[in-house]
C-alpha cells in the first residue's frame, strides 16, 4: 500500500513539475515576444528616423502600439514567480524583480509615462522631437535592463 | 574665423613637441579669435573622452569625481578633478595636465593606474588637450574630497605600477596604421585615442594590458560578479557589427538603440548618453566609417 502511494505522489508531483515548467516555458517564450515587438517598433520609428525609409506616417501608430503594449502588461501574469534566469530556463530576467518587485513596477511605469511621451512627440511630427522622444525612452528602458536583466557580456 | 587643423597635423604636433606647442599658442590666442570654439571643443572631447562620465557620481557637482568602478582589482574611485586647489587639481598646468593624460604620472611623480586611459590619451593633438584642459578649468569648482580606492592586496600597492608599466611598454601595440582618407582618419582618431573604445573592447592579457590598441574583438567578463565585458565591434559581419551600417551606428552612438530596437545596456549606456552623444553628426559618421573599414578587422 505504501509503495502504491508512494509511486502515485512521484508520478503526480513529476506531472505537476513538468505542467509548471511547461507553463514558466510558455511565459518565458510569452514575455521575449513582448519585449521583441516593442523592440520592433522602436525599430520602425528608428528606421524612420534614421533616413532609411521615408514612410513617416507610421511613425505615429507605431508609438500608439509600442505604448499601448507597454501600458497593457500585466505585470503579475507576465513576470510570475519562478521564472528568473534561476529556475533553469532560458530568461536573462533576474531575481531581483521579485525581489524588488516595486521598484520593477516603478521602472516600467517610468517606460510607460516616456513611451506617452513619444506619442505625443509623434504628433508633433517634427524628426527632432520625436528623436529626443525616444531617447528618453530608451534611456528609460536601459534603467530597468541595467536593474533587472542578466547582462549579455 | 576658426582654425583648421586635419587630424595628421593634430598627431604631428606631439604633446611632449614644445617647439610646435609654443608656436600653436602664438598663433592661436595672438592671431586668431578662437577661445568660443575652443571652449565648445572642449566641452564636447570632455565628454567625449569620457572625462565627465568617469570623474562625475554626482550630475549637481560635475568632475567631482566619486564615480566608483568595480574591477577584479578592487574599486577604483575616481578623484575630484575640477580645479579646486585642496581636493582637485587647482595646481596643476597644462604641462602637469598633459603628462597626467598621456602618460599616466602625477604632478608627485607618481604613476596612476591604468583605470586612467593615458595609453590611448598619449596621442591627442595638443590642441585638444588644452581645450579640454581650459574647460575643465572653465567649470565650477568643487572642494569635494573623495575616498582614496578600494583594491586588494596587493594591487594597493602603487609603486608595483612600475613593474607592469615595463611589462605594458613591451606589449602594448600602439602603432595605427596610416590611413590616408580623411574622414576613416578622424573617425579612428575619435575611436582610439578620444573615445578610447578599446580600454573595454580590446582583448587583455597578464595584469589587464591591453595587447593591441587596433584590435576591438572584445573580451568576456572577468567573473560572474563582474560586469567588466564588452563586446566584439570590429567590422566582422558575424562576430562583430559588421552587419550594421553607417546609419545604425550613427544613430546608436547618439541615441543608444540598436538596429534590432533594443536599448544598449550597461556601461555603454551612460557612455552614449555623458559621451558619444555629445559629437556632431560628422564626427559620429567618422567614427562609422572607421569601424567599417578594413582598419577594423
Amino acid at each position: 500500500m505504501f509503495k502504491i502511494l508512494a509511486i502515485l505522489v512521484t508520478v503526480i508531483s513529476i506531472f505537476c513539475g513538468n505542467a509548471f515548467s511547461q507553463d514558466a516555458e510558455n511565459i518565458i517564450k510569452y514575455r521575449k515576444n513582448i519585449m521583441k515587438s516593442i523592440g520592433n517598433h522602436i525599430s520602425v520609428i528608428a528606421l524612420n528616423l534614421k533616413g532609411k525609409v521615408d514612410i513617416s506616417s507610421d511613425i505615429l501608430p507605431h508609438s500608439k502600439a509600442l505604448h499601448i503594449t507597454l501600458a497593457a502588461m500585466d505585470i503579475n501574469k507576465t513576470f510570475p514567480e519562478g521564472t528568473s534566469n534561476n529556475s533553469g530556463m532560458k530568461t536573462t530576467a533576474l531575481p531581483k524583480i521579485w525581489e524588488k518587485k516595486e521598484l520593477f513596477i516603478d521602472k516600467m511605469q517610468e517606460s510607460i509615462n516616456k513611451a506617452k511621451d513619444l506619442v505625443l512627440a509623434a504628433e508633433e511630427n517634427d524628426k527632432k522631437i520625436i528623436a529626443k522622444a525616444l531617447g528618453a525612452l530608451g534611456k528609460s528602458c536601459g534603467n530597468c535592463h541595467n536593474e533587472f536583466r542578466e547582462k549579455k557580456n | 574665423m576658426a582654425i583648421a587643423i586635419t587630424n595628421l597635423e593634430k598627431r604631428k604636433i606631439n604633446i611632449l613637441n614644445y617647439k610646435n606647442f609654443i608656436k600653436f599658442i602664438f598663433i592661436n590666442y595672438f592671431f586668431l579669435n578662437i577661445p568660443a570654439y575652443c571652449a565648445d571643443n572642449g566641452k564636447i572631447l570632455a565628454y567625449a573622452a569620457g572625462c565627465y562620465g568617469c570623474h562625475t557620481s554626482n550630475n549637481n557637482t560635475p568632475f567631482s569625481g566619486g564615480y566608483k568602478i568595480k574591477t577584479k582589482y578592487g574599486i577604483f574611485i575616481s578623484p575630484n578633478i575640477t580645479f579646486d586647489s585642496m581636493n582637485g587639481i587647482g595646481n596643476w598646468d597644462f604641462k602637469s595636465f598633459s603628462k597626467a593624460i598621456a602618460h599616466g604620472i602625477g604632478p608627485n611623480g607618481k604613476p596612476y593606474y591604468p583605470v586612467l586611459p593615458y595609453k590611448w590619451y598619449k596621442d591627442l593633438s595638443t590642441k585638444d588637450s588644452l581645450d579640454i584642459f581650459n574647460y575643465i578649468k572653465s567649470i565650477p569648482q568643487s572642494s569635494i574630497k573623495q575616498k582614496p580606492h578600494n583594491l586588494y592586496f596587493p594591487y594597493n600597492i602603487r609603486k608595483f605600477l612600475w613593474i607592469r608599466r615595463i611589462l605594458e611598454e613591451k606589449l602594448f601595440k600602439s602603432q595605427i596604421p596610416v590611413i590616408k582618407n580623411k574622414v576613416i582618419s578622424e573617425g579612428a582618431y575619435l575611436v582610439k585615442n578620444v573615445g578610447h573604445c578599446g580600454a573595454c573592447h580590446s582583448p587583455r592579457t597578464i595584469f589587464s594590458i591591453v595587447k593591441n590598441i587596433n584590435d576591438l574583438s572584445g573580451r568576456p567578463k572577468s567573473n560572474n560578479n563582474l560586469n567588466d565585458g564588452a563586446p566584439n565591434i570590429s567590422n566582422n559581419f558575424n562576430k562583430g557589427i559588421g552587419s550594421w551600417d553607417e546609419l545604425d551606428i550613427v544613430f546608436f552612438l547618439k541615441n543608444g538603440f540598436k538596429p534590432n530596437g533594443d536599448y544598449v545596456e550597461s556601461h555603454m549606456s551612460s557612455i552614449i548618453e555623458n559621451g558619444t552623444s555629445y559629437l556632431n553628426e560628422n564626427q559620429l559618421y567618422a567614427i562609422a566609417k572607421y569601424l567599417l573599414s578594413n582598419y577594423n578587422k
